[in-house]
């Protein structure tokens, strides 16, 4: 067997986190795939909670569907998780504390491991069971005991012999359990590879694009951002865990007009306080980029859930037009990326760039094999030097890209107003307003700044456009952010159907390079996929390019999306073209 | 030196008789004293009429939205603490819509000077009710008479862990220049409340009116680092609506949020080069 899901349940408190990530740590390290996914609840102690580790030789794009090892820790998880057990699979539990009759005739591998008797005996610290636990998982799927040895020592080293010898007798005493026996080899490649999630790689790629400060108040599930820059503050990074929302975006613009690359982090309720500020930078034409990592809405809405439901939200949000980039990362390894071009084109550009994550994307781990460095460049975009006379920060220029200065340079001083400006920053909203020649100001002064995205449209050649992969395929899925990965799966699911699907996904949706993205979608046979109720990319395609795209396939249950409910869906769509 | 240096010469908006003239002033003076070089001034302000003060100066600044000038000038002072940071705006701005800031801003004792042209009413939007504006005060929006208890913002930065409070009035631009370089030279949050009439739309609170009530706390003695008598003088108005001292109520010496955070007590963040490729690989590294 070549690609098989493990799934630890329990409670909130049973450690079932750690637990998680250790399992998906022993088959990283022998250099195996690893995609890790958790379902858990806005509680922290109690209720039912689960961490699932899928494995590969081959690269995933998706969670697992159904469950080929279960360690359930309490009855609750063999009550709920039953459902999931893929044919033949195994069920790990504890036959002192649940009950299994019901699996009795399902053709279930049921495992006895008396987890807390061995505890008793390492120590007793009950969270001990899921080493145990993870000791027979290795012993089943045919990894040396070693690797979680190896592990061990390295993460709990400094803690102390004790802890260390605790954990690996716990894991041997699983592994050699009688109640336990091999049933596959699972072989990696030996190669090391990273693990993360996307709200790790976005911060990493924005760290190394030279963000200098990072603002947040507290939001699921954008927290492990604001979590990652404290961690990693003394490389440099200022960080502040703000009053609100509010603040957090407006210190950012602070920040950023005293010359730091600044980020602020949010879900969709923290954005919509920082909506008013967002129009503030691109009045001031302050670069500052702003992450939205998105779950299931609306108001407080489900906040341990995924969802795509901002797309349009954070396209129009503000009073006024200005230019604005939306940009949606499509995996993990894209949001390192992402998080590192982002404040090339906020600089650039001077203007307010918006990633569109969600909690997905932001908080599933994967492994990564590799990362291309040299791909990141920094560009701080036009930079005055000197000024003949008064410095213009608004110059009218014919890309409309005014060059900015900051405050300690002498002879480049101005005050940027959020009142509409002359070339200086002279407001014409007072004794100037209704005269003519000010009306004529705020004319050239609104083209100016709406010019920028002509000129970011012509300058970024081909990054305001979707990419198409299996270009010569019959039916092609659009979408865009996270749900790309689940797509990509489903046209990996639905090769042998005969039918061939190729996928248009977005990137970057603000703004639209219109032409190109016209030229690509017409004429094709679209099905629509994303995670909301209104099919928010298809509206956005819709007013952009006149493409109108009736097949979809929407969700918005908050769990993760599987390619294999895509592509179900998608061959019933395809039968009744 | 003088401080014309740090005037753009731009014509104010205010009214003739604006209390706001006389901030402007004591301002300009203050600065021209302590002689910044203005390419290192950044003023922030949020929007009112008390607020267009940001036309006034030829320094760096930002005229930012209504009620956040303290969080936008909070970030400009993480990113670059070797500026001179002032913070000016309206009574509306700073204790109604951005109360949450000014609490949070003092609590921080981030080295910036705050000054508040507290006219007790909303100017701009043309007369409403302002959080300071005093019990049975009859504006447009409460035309049956203020029913809210005004914000005292002394005696709140006072216990929201401000480091320097004082009071001033735009009608004695020489005291108030005084207090306000006092501020700017202050280490830590300086909040200076200053009595600003609006002589369009607040004819309660006027010239005369203050005239009659005021007093200077220095002509008293008052020993501004008990704080126990600070909230006493803080709060004299409050329980006796004939007194309304003057002056600086409260000064102490906290840790600056500055020399506490571990990365901006080495030094700006601006300036500093973006990481190299070796270091972002040993950020890396741990994720494998
Ligand atoms: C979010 C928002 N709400 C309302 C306004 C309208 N507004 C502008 S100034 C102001 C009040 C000004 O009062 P104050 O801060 O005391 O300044 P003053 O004009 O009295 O100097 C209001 C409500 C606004 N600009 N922004
Ligand atoms: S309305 Fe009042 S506060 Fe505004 S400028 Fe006129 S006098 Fe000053
Ligand atoms: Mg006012």
């Amino acid at each position: 067997m070549n690609d098989i899901t493990i799934r630890i349940a329990g409670a909130n408190g049973d450690g079932i986190d750690s637990s998680g990530d250790l399992i998906a740590k022993v088959f990283l390290n022998v250099g195996l795939n690893v995609f890790a996914y958790r379902s858990y609840q806005s509680i922290i102690r109690g209720g039912h909670v689960w961490h699932q580790v899928r494995i590969s030789q081959n690269e995933l794009h998706g969670p697992g569907e159904k469950i080929n090892i279960l360690v359930a820790l309490n009855q609750d998880s063999i009550d709920l998780q039953s459902a999931h057990m893929a044919e033949g699979g195994s069920v790990i539990y504890d036959g002192s504390k649940s009950n299994v009759d019901a699996l009795k005739d399902r053709g279930l591998n049921l495992v006895n491991l008396p987890m807390l008797d061995i505890v008793l005996k390492n120590g007793g610290d009950p969270l001990l069971k899921n080493v145990v636990a993870i000791g027979a998982i290795m012993k089943m799927t045919g990894i040396d005991i070693g690797v979680f040895s190896d592990i061990i020592k390295s993460k709990f080293g400094k803690k102390g012999e004790m802890i260390v010898n605790n954990n690996i007798n716990s894991a041997k005493a699983g592994y050699d359990d009688p109640a336990v026996k091999n049933i596959m080899e699972l072989k990696g490649d030996g190669k090391k590879r990273y693990m993360m999630d996307g709200n790790t790689a976005l911060s990493i790629g924005a760290f190394a694009s030279g963000c200098r400060f990072y603002a947040a108040y507290p939001m699921t599930p954008a927290s492990g951002i604001l979590h990652w820059f404290a961690a990693h503050q003394k490389l440099g990074v200022v960080v502040k865990q703000t009053e609100d929302e509010i603040a957090a975006i407006n210190m950012t613009i602070g920040a950023a007009s005293a010359g730091a690359r600044s980020m602020c982090g949010t879900s969709g309720g923290g954005f919509s306080l920082m909506v008013e500020a967002l129009g503030l930078s691109g009045m001031l034409e302050v670069p500052i980029v702003v992450v939205d990592s998105q779950r299931g809405g609306p108001s407080t809405g489900l906040p341990t859930k995924t969802e795509q439901g901002d797309l349009l939200f954070v396209s129009h949000a503000s009073q006024g037009e200005f230019p604005r980039i939306v940009v949606s990362p499509r995996n993990i390894k894209e949001s390192l990326y992402v998080g590192a071009e982002a404040h090339n084109l906020a600089e650039k550009y001077q203007c307010p760039v918006i990633i569109l994550m969600d909690l997905y994307i932001s908080e599933h781990a994967e492994s990564i094999n590799t990362f291309e460095l040299e791909g990141i460049k920094v560009d701080r975009g036009k930079i005055a030097t000197k000024s003949d006379g008064r410095f213009k920060r608004y110059e009218i220029t014919t890309d409309g890209i005014s060059p900015r200065s900051f405050p300690g340079t002498p002879g480049l001083e101005f005050i940027a107003p959020s009142d509409e400006h002359d070339e200086y920053g002279n407001l014409v909203t007072d004794f100037n307003a209704g005269i003519d020649k000010y009306v004529g100001i705020r004319r050239q002064m609104h083209e100016k700044r709406m010019r920028k995205i002509d000129t970011m449209l012509k300058e970024e050649k081909g990054v305001f456009v979707p990419d198409v992969s299996n270009a010569d395929a019959e039916y092609f899925f659009v979408t865009f952010g996270s749900t790309t990965e689940s797509v990509m799966e489903a046209v990996e699911l639905l090769s042998p159907s005969g039918k061939k699907f190729g996928i248009i996904s977005f990137k970057y949706l603000m703004p639209l390079d219109v032409e190109k993205t016209k030229a690509l979608l017409s004429g094709k046979k679209l099905i629509d996929v994303e995670y909301n109720f209104t099919a928010q990319l298809a509206y956005l395609i819709k007013a952009n390019t006149c493409i109108d795209i009736s097949h979809r396939i929407l969700k918005y249950d908050g769990e993760a999306f599987t390619g294999r409910e895509i592509a179900d869906k998608a061959l019933e769509l395809v039968s009744k073209w | 030196m003088t401080d014309a240096q740090y005037r753009s010469g731009e014509k104010p908006v205010w009214c003739p008789g604006c209390g706001d003239y006389g901030v402007s002033a004591a301002i300009m003076k203050a600065l021209g004293e302590l002689n910044i070089p203005k390419n290192d001034i950044m003023v922030v302000t949020g929007i009112g009429c008390s607020s267009a003060i940001s036309g006034q100066f030829s320094t760096y600044g930002i005229h930012g939205i209504h009620g956040r000038l303290l969080p936008i000038a909070t970030g400009v002072k993480l990113a670059n603490p070797k500026l001179t940071v002032i913070g000016a705006g309206g009574d509306g701005d700073g204790y109604g819509i951005g109360a949450a800031h000014f609490i949070h801003a003092a609590r921080r004792n981030i080295d910036l000077t705050y000054i508040v042209m507290d006219n007790e009413i909303y100017g701009l939007t043309t007369g409403q009710a302002s959080p300071t504006s005093l019990i049975g005060m009859k504006t447009k929006s409460t035309p049956f008479g203020v029913t809210e208890n005004p914000i005292n913002p002394l005696s709140l930065a006072i216990s929201a862990g401000a480091t320097y409070v004082a009071r001033g009035f735009s009608g004695d631009p020489n005291h108030l220049s005084m207090l306000i370089k006092n501020g700017i030279t202050h280490k830590g949050f300086a909040l200076i409340d200053i009595m600003s009439p609006c002589v369009t739309f607040n004819h309660d609170n006027t010239y005369d009116w203050l005239r009659k009530r005021i007093y200077k706390l220095e002509d008293q003695q008052h020993d501004p680092s008990d704080m126990a008598k600070a909230f006493e003088k803080a709060t004299e108005f409050d329980r006796d609506g004939s007194k309304m001292p003057l002056g600086l109520f409260y000064k102490t010496s906290k840790p600056l949020y500055e020399e506490l955070d571990p990365v901006i007590m080495e030094g700006p963040v601006v300036g500093r080069s973006p990481p190299t490729t070796a270091e972002v690989e040993a950020v890396l590294k741990e994720y494998m």
